[in-house]
C-alpha cells in the first residue's frame, strides 16, 4: 500500500514537469522572432533552477538559507574569471563554477550546523551582504573580478566548434533548458531517495531522526554542497549567456523576486518554484508599464497570496498532496516529540 | 590619549543607545511569538516618513505632540498588519516560514508604497533639540544626549511593563509557555497582537529619533533592520535584556573599531564577532533554549 501511494506520488510530480517541459519546447515555436520574449524565456530558466535549489533547502530540508545569491555570484564570477583570465574551457569553467559554489556552500553551511531558523538566515545573509564589499575591494581586483566594474566580456559557451551568441537566442534557450530539467530531475531524484528522506526526517522531527541515526551534520552539508553545486552551475551559464558579471547580481530586488517565486508556486511542493519562477519573472514584465507602482502592487499580491493560498500555486493544483500517510506520521511525531508554542490558536484549548 | 578613550566611550554608548532602541521591539515580538518580522525596517521609516508629514503639514509643530501622534497611529497599523498578515498564518503547519514570506512582501510592499509617497530623495529630520552641550569637560551633541535619555526611558518603560503590568507578564507567560499560557487562560493570539503592535510603535520612535542623523529613504529600513537583527542575535534572539546588553557592547565596540583600525571595519568586525559568539553560543549571549 505504501509503495502504491509513493508511486502515485512520483507520478504526479514528474507528470507536471513533463508538462512544463513539453510546453517549454513548442514555445519557441511561437515566439522565436521576439529576441524580447526569448531573454525573459531564458531569465525565467536561470532563475527556476535557482528557486529550485532554493527550495531544495527550504522547503525540503528545513533550512532557511538566504545565501543562495551568493553561491550563484560565486559560481559565475568563478566561471568568469577561469574562462577569460586562464583560458579554459567554457564548459569545464560552468562545472567548476559550480563546484566551488558547493564548496563555498560546505564552508558556509559548517557555521550553520548548530545553529537554527533565524540564526541560520542571519549567517547565511551575512555570507551574502559580505560578498558585495569583498567583490569590489582590492582583494577582489586581485583575483579578477573587475571590481566595481565588473567582469566585463566573458566569453559565450562554446562546445567544440560551434559558439553560441547572444544574438541567437533559441540555442541558448534550449541549452538552458535541458540544463535546468536536468537540475530539476537530479533534485527531485535527490529529494525522493534515502537521502531526501533523511532530509525530510531531519526536518520533521529533528530530535527523533537523530535518535534513529540520522546525520544531521553530513545531511545537513549534503544539502548545503548540492543546493549551492546547482545554484552556482545556472549562475555560470547567467554569466556566459550576458557576458558581464557584476554586483549587481546580488541586489535586493532580484533577491526578493526569486523569494517570491517560491512562495507562488509553493514552498516543499517541488516543482512549484520552477512554475512560480515563471509566473513571477512574467508577472513582473506584465507590470512593468505600471512604473514605480510594479513593486508596490507586486508585495501586495505576494502578502495576498500567502494569507490566501499558503502553499502557493502547487496548493492549489494538488490540495491534499502533501497529507500522505508519511507526512500525517511526521506530523504526529512533530506535534508529540517537540513543543511549539504558538502554532495554533489559543481557540481550541480554551 | 585618557581623554580619546572617553570620548570614544561616549560616542560608544549613543550609539549602543540607538541601537537598543531599533533592536528592542525585534526581539520582543520574537520573543512572544516567534515570528521574524521583515517588515521591522519598513516600520522604522514609516514612523520616520510620518514624523516628516507632521512636521511638513502644520508649522509650529514639536517633538513631543509628534510622538504623541505618530505613537498610537504606529500602533493601531502594527495591530491590524497583525490581525491581517500574521494572525491567519499561524493554524499552519509552517507558519514561521509563511510570516517571514509575508512580512516579506509586506517589507516590499511598503517601501514601494513609500517611494511612490515620498520619492527616493534622502529627507531629514530636525534634531531634537540643537546644539552641544558640556558635560564634565567633554563636549556632545544635544540631539544625542537626548536620544539617549529618550532610549534609556524608554527601556526602562519596557522593562516596567514587562515586569509589573498583566499585558507584560501575560507576554512573558507566552514567550516563556505558549500552551501552558493557554492552559491558565492567556488568550494568546491578542498578546500576539499588542506585542506586534507594541514592537510596531517601537520601531516607529527609532525611526523618528535616527532620522536626524541618518536620513530617510524608502529603502533605509534595510540596513536598520540588518543591524537590529545582528544585534539580537548577539544577544539571544527573545531576550530583551540581552538585546540591550549586546546593544550597547556592539555600539562601544563599533566605536573603538572605529577609531582605532579606520571606519570601513566595524561591519567586518561586527560579522566576525557575531560568528564567534555564535559558534560558542549558538543562542546568542543571553538566549535560553526554546
Amino acid at each position: 500500500m505504501l509503495t502504491k501511494v509513493r508511486l502515485m506520488k512520483l507520478d504526479r510530480e514528474s507528470i507536471t514537469l513533463l508538462i512544463m517541459l513539453a510546453v517549454l519546447l513548442l514555445l519557441p515555436a511561437y515566439f522565436h522572432n521576439d529576441q524580447y520574449i526569448m531573454h525573459i524565456l531564458i531569465m525565467c530558466l536561470i532563475y527556476s533552477v535557482v528557486a529550485v535549489g532554493w527550495d531544495f533547502m527550504l522547503g525540503y530540508a528545513g533550512i532557511f538559507t538566504f545565501g543562495q545569491f551568493g553561491f550563484f555570484a560565486i559560481g559565475a564570477y568563478a566561471s568568469g574569471i577561469l574562462t577569460l583570465h586562464l583560458g579554459i574551457p567554457v564548459p569545464l569553467g560552468v562545472i567548476i563554477g559550480g563546484l566551488i559554489a558547493a564548496g563555498a556552500g560546505i564552508i558556509i553551511g559548517l557555521p550553520c550546523l548548530r545553529l537554527r531558523g533565524a540564526y541560520i538566515a542571519l549567517v547565511t545573509f551575512a555570507f551574502h551582504l559580505i560578498l558585495i564589499p569583498l567583490i569590489n575591494s582590492d582583494f577582489g581586483r586581485a583575483i579578477g573580478t573587475g571590481s566595481t566594474r565588473g567582469l566585463l566580456g566573458v566569453p559565450p559557451l562554446a562546445v567544440g566548434s560551434y559558439s553560441f551568441s547572444v544574438a541567437d537566442k533559441i540555442p541558448w534557450y534550449y541549452i538552458l533548458l535541458g540544463v535546468a530539467f536536468l537540475s530539476f530531475f537530479a533534485i527531485y531524484r535527490i529529494t525522493r531517495s534515502s537521502i531526501g528522506l533523511a532530509f525530510v526526517s531531519l526536518r520533521d522531527s529533528n530530535k527523533l531522526a537523530k535518535s534513529f541515526g540520522v546525520d544531521d551534520f553530513k545531511y545537513k552539508l549534503m544539502v548545503f554542497g548540492i543546493s549551492a553545486f546547482f545554484t552556482g552551475m545556472i549562475g555560470a551559464f547567467y554569466a556566459h549567456y550576458t557576458g558581464i558579471v557584476s554586483t549587481r547580481i546580488l541586489g535586493l530586488d532580484i533577491f526578493l523576486m526569486v523569494m517570491v517565486m517560491l512562495v507562488i508556486g509553493g514552498m516543499g511542493r517541488f516543482p512549484g518554484a520552477a512554475i512560480g519562477a515563471f509566473i513571477v519573472t512574467f508577472l513582473s514584465e506584465a507590470l512593468r508599464p505600471l512604473g514605480e507602482y510594479r513593486l508596490f502592487i507586486f508585495g501586495a499580491i505576494v502578502v495576498a497570496v500567502i494569507v490566501l493560498l499558503p502553499e502557493g500555486l502547487m496548493g492549489v493544483l494538488f490540495p491534499t498532496g502533501r497529507v500522505g500517510p508519511g507526512e500525517r506520521f511526521g506530523r504526529f511525531i512533530r506535534r508529540t516529540f517537540t513543543r511549539q508554542p504558538s502554532k495554533n490558536s489559543g481557540k481550541e484549548l480554551l | 590619549m585618557t581623554r580619546e578613550i572617553a570620548e570614544v566611550l561616549i560616542s560608544g554608548i549613543a550609539l549602543g543607545s540607538v541601537y537598543a532602541i531599533m533592536s528592542v521591539g525585534m526581539t520582543l515580538v520574537y520573543g512572544v511569538s516567534r515570528v521574524f518580522n521583515f517588515a521591522y525596517g519598513s516600520f522604522y521609516i514609516w514612523g520616520a516618513y510620518l514624523a516628516w508629514l507632521l512636521f511638513g503639514a502644520f508649522s509650529g509643530m514639536s517633538y513631543p505632540v509628534v510622538f504623541a501622534i505618530v505613537i498610537p497611529v504606529m500602533f493601531l497599523f502594527g495591530l491590524g498588519v497583525e490581525r491581517a498578515v500574521c494572525a491567519p498564518l499561524r493554524r499552519k503547519a509552517e507558519w514561521q516560514m509563511l510570516t517571514v514570506m509575508s512580512t516579506l512582501g509586506l517589507a516590499l510592499f511598503l517601501d514601494n508604497a513609500s517611494l511612490v509617497a515620498f520619492g527616493p530623495h534622502k529627507k531629514s529630520l530636525p534634531p531634537l533639540l540643537a546644539g552641544n552641550m558640556n558635560i564634565a569637560g567633554f563636549v556632545v551633541s544635544t540631539h544625542e544626549m537626548v536620544t539617549l535619555a529618550i532610549a534609556i526611558s524608554v527601556m526602562v518603560g519596557i522593562g516596567l511593563f514587562l515586569g509589573r503590568t498583566r499585558l507584560g507578564m501575560k507576554m512573558r507567560a507566552v514567550a516563556q509557555d505558549g500552551v501552558g499560557a493557554r492552559i491558565v487562560g492567556i488568550q494568546t493570539n491578542r498578546v500576539f497582537s499588542y506585542a506586534f503592535a507594541l514592537s510596531t510603535a517601537l520601531a516607529a520612535i527609532a525611526g523618528i529619533l535616527l532620522a536626524p542623523k541618518y536620513f530617510m529613504y524608502p529603502q533605509g529600513g534595510w540596513e536598520i533592520l540588518i543591524k537590529a537583527w545582528i544585534v539580537v542575535a548577539f544577544g539571544g534572539l527573545g531576550s530583551v535584556k540581552g538585546t540591550i546588553y549586546s546593544a550597547f557592547i556592539l555600539g562601544i565596540a563599533e566605536a573603538f573599531v572605529g577609531w582605532h583600525f579606520g571606519l570601513q571595519w566595524p561591519e567586518v568586525f561586527w560579522f566576525a564577532l557575531m560568528l564567534g559568539v555564535l559558534a560558542i553560543r549558538p543562542r546568542g549571549l543571553f538566549g535560553t533554549g526554546e
